[in-house]
């Protein structure tokens, strides 16, 4: 029994981590890509660079990676924050009324959570272009935050439904009005709820291409994604410098991710329910 | 007992003046204001954008023209024709089915490892394969034309070293190679998600149901087969459900490897609609196109809330 | 006039009436205890009273002014919830001083209201914890401070105790009598628990499907129920039934058989009862505690011993009558429950006998109202002794 016990024991440790190296192989040799120079690259894909380098990282950089990341990070934020405060608010309405048309407008919530971006391209395209919002960062946050909505009313719906009611009644003895029970009781008590859905959203936000690519043109707006798939164009054999500028693309969200895995994973986690 | 000051202020001047107090209208105020936005973002971002792109599919326009043409049900029949229509749905249906088996399949059995068959160090490796996930998969998509690169790349000179000579035309550029080269890039990224979502289900599995499998005499794969897998049907409906939907919305992935090359071998109907619409300016077909994916994807979303309500 | 008074009130939830046209009032500074089984519509009853519910019809007064459509907030009144309902992200003062902070009082005058509060529960110690960090009693003491800051015109409990364990029961039931003769105040308050209501309150309205079955003191309900239901509901254990025929009446007396059971009853109805028809079914009701050991000219039920409770001063029996059974007994069975405040050496299967003496017995007729009570509550206990 002990031996045997053993023999699976390895069994299944080899084969979590023969996958674990399988997703970690193509990261890290894109971290060691980005320190070769050209010819490194080319004579020799595998080998370690002879030496340390940086400069890779610094021509990318010069493209406008830091603009880059600043332009993501703040439609990230502001998105987020919409997402956020305008589903919770909704959800919460949904969530404590039993009125027929308030369940019809639920469920229209749902359905919103089936469409994909793709399938309404041209014409969201046209709607925003026409109304002259292309090229603002402001402007890509609304059909963000519209996107967001839908799955984050569904998350926190659930999230209210088993928030006890008593609580809500004793706060009606004590005073509140509908929209104070919502900022005075509800909102600091649903923390949990919050970061799960602020995490999710955040995540896919960050990671957004293809309203990205077709709202925002010009190079100072540009997120992340659009802003690395440019790299390619720009630097046609300079793999090193392609490779550096997704290594600072991509090592920030990683580091986040791994301190705060345990949030990440649960919020992700909660699309399965 | 009783203050006088805070009686007053809490019986109120209003039910005692017998003023009638609108709670309703008050009701009405609130319910407009939490729930306006969601409903106005929504509608003008999601609803109308998909009723417009059903009005949109029965004319023939550009992007920029302002000539309408009524076509009628003209774009729907040029898709019928269309051998890259087809090929697109096939190409998705391809990724549809292999992502179930790879990402699905492999996720439940790393899941079921990491659940139960680990002493020790599940979270260190559920953190690295689950982090793919959350890189961007145009990241992902240009990490992976680089290692898949015929010049540079690293399978290649792996392939070489072995002694074994990679295909000619390069791994993305093969039209027979290339779509299959797309579902293991979609497998790195996706397999880490699907095991949480599956981990989170069997960790919901109570320990004495295993306890008593295995008085009974279940351990082990007997144990996976006949108490595990039962537990978790749903989340592994949902999983698959999920991934199905996945398959059908893919684009980043593609238009930053292959752009649906080389000759339409990767296009899929998210590319495909691009394609049509933005580099073409088809924008009539486009909608059409957009249709038959937004069909499809609004019966899986609904067949998912089905599911989901039941489990 | 009435401190709250209940008129001709009626809660409807779609087709299902959950409050029947109920109507009482209540004097100031009374305990009132709403009883009943579960969906009875008395937390129904109690919520439309707090302005959680809107009430289909009928107004609800306080102080004779009529509050069925104000606020919750409006109405003067502070509600003790089951499951305590404190605000989890708040401190025991902001907790027990946030209707004053909304109302817009002046903060001293809500730490005023708070420490008094406190003073009177002595959980001054408490005040600056999270009801996290409290115990079920705490949490439940915070619950009732947080409504006497507010100094409503009434207090509401609902279920209050229910979430506790039997000896914390039993040590806040102490605790909430004390309470009502040191504020004076008001109460009304919900449960389902027979012996809540037997212990605390000044009043007890027995509600039933909706309606008022009864109101009165314990003892008048105790004593003298109005009908079956009443007579079933306040007791524990429960009062055994036994299903019987009316024979001949005479003179305000009614004979009674039942099958299984030698001779007849002769039992005194009460004055201006309706004696029931010969051949009309009634139900002869015997508290547990009136079993007799010796012949009073009535029954005699020989059985045996299915199950025997020792509580040390006292004693519970249920007893297999055999052919005879209780109907709606507490067993289930149809055992016999036979309580004695003495200690019984006795196990199960042993014989035993007892008697139901004519004088000691209630008597339901054919619609269950009670027809007869038992002729004399103390001699009744004096036998015992």
């Amino acid at each position: 029994m002990g031996s045997r016990f053993r023999f699976v024991n390895v069994v299944l440790y080899g084969a979590v981590s023969l996958w674990s190296l399988f997703v970690l192989l193509p990261l890290v040799w894109m971290v060691i890509a980005s320190s070769k120079t050209r010819r490194e690259i080319f004579l020799d894909p595998l080998g370690l660079p002879a030496q340390f380098r940086l400069d890779a990282f610094e021509r990318a950089w010069s493209v406008g990676m830091g603009t880059f990341l600043f332009n993501s990070a703040i439609i990230t934020f502001f998105s987020v924050i919409v997402i956020v405060v305008v589903s919770g608010m909704a959800a919460y309405v949904l969530a404590r009324s039993d009125n027929k048309w308030m369940q019809l407008v639920y469920l229209m919530i749902v359905a919103g959570f089936a469409v994909p971006v793709q399938a309404v391209l041209v014409p969201l395209f046209q709607m925003v272009s026409e109304a002259g919002m292309l090229n603002s960062r402001a402007a890509i946050v609304l059909p963000y935050a519209a996107y967001g909505v839908p799955f984050t009313t569904i998350l926190f719906y659930a999230f209210f439904l088993d928030f006890p009611r008593e609580l809500e009644e004793a706060a009606r003895l004590d005073g509140c009005g509908r929209l104070q029970i919502f900022f005075r009781i509800i909102l600091p008590l649903s923390g949990p709820a919050i970061a799960s859905a602020a995490i999710f959203q955040a995540v896919f936000i960050w990671n957004e291409f293809v309203l990205a690519l077709l709202m925002l043109t010009k190079p100072a707006l540009k997120t992340l994604p659009v802003g690395i798939l440019q790299l390619t164009g720009e630097f046609t054999a300079d793999w090193p410098a392609i490779m550096a500028g997704l290594s600072i693309a991509v090592l920030p969200i990683l580091l986040i991710f791994i301190l705060a895995q345990k949030y990440f994973v649960r919020s992700l986690a909660g699309l399965g329910k | 007992m009783m203050t006088d000051a805070a009686k007053t202020s809490l019986t109120g001047d209003r039910g005692r003046s017998g003023a009638p107090r609108s709670a309703k209208s008050a009701n009405a105020i609130s319910t407009s204001v939490l729930l306006g936005p969601a409903l106005l973002l929504c509608g003008v971002f999601i609803v109308v954008p998909a009723i417009l792109a059903i009005f949109g599919s029965f004319f023939d326009f550009g992007i920029t023209s302002q000539n309408w043409e009524f076509v009628g049900l003209g774009n729907y029949g040029r898709a019928a024709s269309d051998p890259v229509f087809w090929i697109a749905l096939r190409n998705n249906l391809i990724i549809v089915v292999g992502s179930i088996i790879l990402q699905v399949g492999v996720g439940t059995i790393l899941a079921a490892i990491l659940d139960r068959g680990l002493p020790s160090g599940s979270t260190i490796f559920r953190t690295i394969i689950f982090a793919p996930m959350v890189v961007s998969s145009v990241a992902i998509a240009i990490i992976w034309l680089v290692i898949l690169d015929p010049n540079v790349g690293a399978l290649n000179a792996v392939i070489k070293q072995i002694g074994l000579t990679p295909p000619a035309l390069g791994w993305l550029g093969d039209p027979n190679i290339a779509i299959w080269m797309i579902l293991i890039i979609a497998m790195w990224q996706f397999t880490g998600f699907m095991m949480v979502l599956i981990l989170a289900g069997l960790q919901g599995i109570p320990k004495e149901l295993y306890e008593a499998a295995s008085l009974d005499g279940a351990r082990g794969l007997k144990a996976f087969w006949y108490i595990t897998l039962p537990s978790i049907r749903n989340i592994l409906i949902v999983a698959v459900l999920i991934t199905t939907i996945g398959g059908f919305k893919v684009f980043d992935l593609i238009y930053a490897t292959t752009q649906g090359g080389p000759a339409n071998a990767t296009q899929v109907l998210g590319t495909y609609i691009y394609q049509q619409a933005f580099n073409l300016g088809n924008m009539g077909y486009a909608d059409a196109i957009s249709v038959v994916l937004l069909l499809i994807a609004v019966a899986l979303g609904w067949l998912q809330l089905q599911i989901s309500r039941r489990a | 006039m009435p401190h709250l008074e209940i008129k001709n009130l009626v809660k409807k939830y779609g087709d299902f009436t959950a409050v029947k046209d109920v109507s009482f009032a209540v004097e100031q500074g009374e305990f009132v205890v709403m009883v009943g089984p579960s969906g009875c519509g008395k937390s129904t009853l109690l919520r439309s009273i707090a302005g959680l519910e809107e009430i289909s019809s009928g107004e609800i007064c306080i102080n004779g002014r009529d509050i069925s459509r104000d606020e919750p907030s409006d109405r003067g009144v502070a509600m003790v919830f089951q499951n305590y309902a404190l605000y989890p992200h708040m401190t025991v003062r902001q907790n027990m001083g946030f209707a004053l902070k909304i109302a817009g009082a002046p903060k001293r005058e809500v730490n005023e209201a708070v420490e008094r509060a406190a003073a009177i529960l002595r959980i001054q110690e408490q005040l600056d914890k999270r009801p996290k960090a409290l115990s079920g009693g705490q949490k439940q003491r915070v619950a009732i401070g947080r409504a006497i800051t507010r100094s409503p015109d009434v207090f509401l409990f609902d279920e209050p105790l229910s979430n506790l364990d039997a000896a914390l029961r039993s040590q806040m039931r102490i605790e909430l009598g004390r309470l009502h003769t040191e504020l004076g105040a008001t109460m009304v308050y919900v449960t389902h628990d027979q012996t809540e209501a037997m212990t605390m309150a000044s009043r007890i309205v027995v509600l039933h499907d909706g309606i008022i079955e009864q109101i009165g003191t314990p003892l008048d309900l105790y004593n003298e129920p109005h009908n079956r239901f009443v007579a079933g509901f306040l007791g524990s254990p429960r009062m055994n039934f036994i299903e019987a025929r009316a024979e001949q009446s005479r003179e305000g007396m009614v004979s009674v058989s039942a099958p299984g059971l030698d001779g007849s009853l002769r039992i005194k109805l009460k004055a201006g009862a309706d004696a029931p028809a010969p051949g009309e079914k009634v139900t002869v009701g015997v508290r547990p505690e009136a079993f007799g050991e010796h012949d009073a000219g009535g029954w005699t039920i020989k059985g045996s011993i299915a199950v025997i409770e020792s509580l040390g001063r006292e004693t519970l029996v249920y007893l297999d009558g055999g052919q005879v059974r209780a109907t709606d007994s507490e067993s289930h069975e149809g055992y016999f429950a036979v309580h004695r405040t003495r200690q019984i050496t006795a196990r199960h299967g042993d014989g035993l006998t007892v008697t139901v003496d004519p004088n000691a017995v209630f008597l339901f007729g054919p619609d269950d109202e009670t027809i007869a009570f038992p002729q004399s509550h103390h001699s009744i206990i004096h036998n015992q002794v």
